[in-house]
């Protein structure tokens, strides 16, 4: 049985703090499509239910300050639902800033957490709802409605018979019956008896149980679904009956203060539900089906995959050398389950790249107030999925790319409607798979790179000749450079030409690469191609001499034969006949500067790149092998075409080519060679 | 310490202080079978009680019942705050603790 103690309590609060947190990422995507839209009755119900999730759970897991403050965000919410306060954008600014308030109330971070502000915000709130009770102090069940009472939903006071039995693990799973008594207390005249016909004897009670079941009867406006609402957090961990008795008249039972507020409450959450909203869509996770782990934990559970997935490649070797069938029947065994298992432990680590995208549209919002433009943030692709490696190192390069395309790319209403476009201006994310890479794109409509003004600039700052003669592609690689900017001012946001060096380092780092595509007047369009995983690859293990290579198998197409005689037909250019297509190819024998003599017949692997079919030739096949992916070190950081190392079965290490990058480089070294 | 239980020959007292909710119910109900298996009449002060939860209230009704099945007197010699026991009647309770 497990026990509740003071490290479970932590163990719950933390557990509501990371759903908090992605109930405010919710909230703050769906306040800033309300801004779009504010008559949308969808989006306000989703900002209501949202943020009275926040505090009803808020205030099981005593976060008291929270509950409290955000109560009267919920209150103002409600005034919206119920068309008493229209949606304008400063109600949107002001539950913006609210958000960044709760999420310091939700980590208890004292330095991010500004009492001033919050006093602030809840005078603006009284302001625009009229409401007098507006406070932090902790939600009393007596404190008055924060607006107009509305009128009773039929007029009609009912009796309602309830009876409430929690289930064996509902103490357990943190629930607190008495709260939601307190709570159905609020919704009208209660009458509740707590029964103790089911407690064990002393000796054998669990201590951690709860045995005490509750009759209730509730004189109330409120509908069935109102009263189970109160228990929409435990609906699945008790016994809950809810019984209509006769209605009685109005003058018989009035509902006592403040049932306005909390029906008006159970009126607003009952809605949605029609609309197929989603409703409680992060209210009720469903717990059989989910569970929340640590992302340490499962670093922790990859990497001991990786160790596995290397001592099961020497158990292969040691199999092949003794071909013993028995020993051999247990290796296959193992390499089947090491497979399976890390396929799945790959699985669990993709996730979508949604959350990362969303939470870009804050910062667009805030930027395009800041700066006076009008900018609209559209997405694609927001369910595609990424190694959650990659995914947590990708918000930063990102966020770098949105500030400069706001600050520099896009161009004031004024400028824009002076060119002819949409006095609005768009940044498009993107996000899509491309083979073993995802592609991720930001775009803008706005006024382009100024190439010439790049080239002048990185001549200023003696990067290039005066009389370089640079390709597009090369020209607009030149931003990256550190230092690099040709913003003609520096502001808050970017312009310091810091940050698009760093977006590269980082996206490098993460073995990715990056493109630049610009039209003048037209817009930019900056590409990031990075890997769908970091930690192990299947791999096409290949020899040259004694050296020995592994080649991303996802994007490998096939292997064909090149005797030396095909070789030189081709005139010593790097060519093959490729039924009938000719495709080019890096001999890794020379890349690598191998000096030993080349074999009669070598084996060329074709590879997709982006700049299409290439060959790499190598001297033999091995076969393919799962790769643990393992960093060459801070020493060799700067080498960009091997993207790390593998420890073979027999302790052997194989570097790890990236053949994008290869095609890349040599592409490169060709064009100087021909401009020079 | 939330729970303190002071024994001797004479004395059998149970001291409950502050919040007593779930964290401390293990703790609770090993106090009240130990000072029930002494078997002699039990005190209890409960006046610097500032929470009781279910689990709480559920040992301490079980406690007297054995105690009275046991012939054992329970004796509440400092009562629950008078906040306290209005706040736990409204939430169904009667009887023993609270009064």
């Amino acid at each position: 049985m497990q026990s509740i103690n003071l490290g479970n309590a932590e163990q719950f609060k933390q557990s509501f703090r990371e759903e908090a947190h992605e109930i405010l990422v919710d909230l703050e995507a769906a306040l800033l499509e309300l801004n779009d839209t504010p008559a949308d009755v969808e989006l306000v119900g989703r900002v209501f239910r949202g943020l009275h999730t926040i505090k009803g759970s808020g205030s099981m897991f005593g976060f008291e300050q929270l509950a409290a403050f955000t109560h009267n965000l919920e209150t103002a919410f409600d005034a919206v639902r119920n068309g008493r306060l229209a949606v304008d954008p400063p109600l949107v600014d002001l539950t913006l800033g609210a958000l960044d308030q709760m999420r310091a109330l939700l980590d208890e971070d004292e330095a991010a957490s500004d009492a001033g502000a919050r006093s602030m915000i809840l005078a603006r709130l009284v302001e625009l709802t009229g409401n007098k009770a507006a406070s932090e102090q902790p939600a009393q069940p007596s404190a008055p409605a924060a607006v107009p009472d509305p009128p009773p939903a039929d007029g009609a006071v009912h009796l309602w018979k309830i009876r409430f039995q929690p289930g064996p693990e509902f103490l357990l799973n943190g629930a607190n019956p008495l709260l939601l008594i307190r709570e159905l207390a609020d919704l009208g005249q209660l009458h509740v008896e707590a029964s103790m016909d089911q407690v064990a004897p002393l000796k054998e009670i669990d201590p951690e149980r709860c045995y005490v079941r509750w009759e209730m009867t509730l004189a109330s406006a409120v509908s069935h679904d109102a009263i189970r609402d109160v228990f929409i957090f435990v609906e699945d961990q008790c016994e809950l009956e809810i019984e209509l008795l006769e209605p009685e008249s109005t003058a018989a039972a009035q509902p006592k203060e403040p049932t306005h507020e909390a029906d008006a409450v159970a009126r607003a959450l009952e809605e949605p539900r029609s609309s197929g909203g989603g409703r409680r869509a992060y209210d009720k996770p469903d717990n059989a089906s989910s569970l929340r782990v640590p992302a340490a934990r499962l670093d922790q559970f990859v990497d001991l995959i990786g160790e596995l997935v290397t001592v099961q490649a020497r158990l292969s070797q040691v199999a092949a050398r003794l071909d013993d069938p028995e020993v051999s029947a247990v290796s296959e065994e193992v390499e089947r389950l090491s497979t399976a298992l890390r396929e799945t432990s790959m699985t669990i680590r993709m996730l979508p790249i949604r959350g990362t995208f969303e939470k870009f549209r804050r910062l667009v919002h805030d930027l395009a107030r800041g700066l006076g433009k009008d900018v609209d943030l559209t997405i694609e692709g927001a369910e595609t999925e990424l190694d959650k490696t990659v995914i947590d190192q990708l918000g930063d390069p990102l966020m770098h790319l949105i500030r400069n395309s706001m600050d520099h790319g896009i161009e004031t209403a004024e400028q824009r409607r002076a060119r002819g476009k949409c006095a609005t201006a768009r940044i498009h994310l993107a996000a899509r798979h491309s083979g073993a890479s995802v592609q991720i794109s930001v775009s803008d409509d706005g006024r382009g790179i100024d190439a010439a003004a790049v080239k002048a600039k990185a001549v200023e700052r003696g990067l290039i000749a005066a009389d370089a003669q640079l390709s597009e592609a090369e020209t607009f690689a030149l931003i990256f450079e550190p230092g690099f900017s040709t913003a003609k001012t520096v502001t808050d946001v970017s312009g310091r030409g810091v940050g698009m060096d760093v977006v590269r380092q980082r996206v490098e780092s993460l073995r990715g690469t990056i493109e630049v595509k610009s039209r003048p007047g037209e817009g930019t369009t900056v590409s990031l191609r990075l890997p769908l995983t970091l930690a192990i690859i299947d791999g096409l293990l290949v020899r040259v001499a004694d050296g020995l290579f592994v080649l991303p198998l996802a994007s490998t197409l096939e292997c064909i034969e090149l005797t030396g005689a095909e070789a030189d037909e081709a005139n010593g250019r790097r060519m093959v006949n490729v039924r009938g297509e000719i495709v080019p190819y890096i001999r890794l024998r020379e890349y690598f500067r191998i000096t030993s003599p080349r074999p009669a017949i070598e084996q060329i692997m074709v590879v997709e790149t982006d700049e299409g079919r290439y060959g790499f030739a190598v001297d033999e096949v091995l076969g393919d092998c799962q790769t643990v992916i393992k960093s060459l070190g801070r020493f060799y950081r700067h080498v960009q075409t091997v993207s790390g190392a593998t420890i073979l079965g027999d302790g052997t290490v194989a570097l790890i080519l990236d053949p994008q990058r290869m095609v890349q480089e040599v592409l490169r070294a060709g064009q100087s060679h021909m401009r020079g | 310490m939330p729970i303190e239980a002071e024994q001797d020959e004479q004395l059998n007292r149970i001291c409950l202080e502050g919040a007593i909710d779930i964290t401390a119910a293990a703790e609770l109900k090993a106090a009240l079978v130990e000072a029930i298996d002494r078997r002699i009449p039990l005190h209890l002060s409960l006046q610097h009680v500032t929470c009781l939860d279910a689990t709480a209230m559920q040992l301490l009704w079980a406690a007297e019942r054995a105690a009275r099945s046991a012939g054992i007197a329970v004796e509440v010699e400092s009562k629950l705050p008078a906040e306290l026991v209005d706040k736990l009647a409204a939430v169904g309770f009667s009887g023993f603790p609270l009064s």
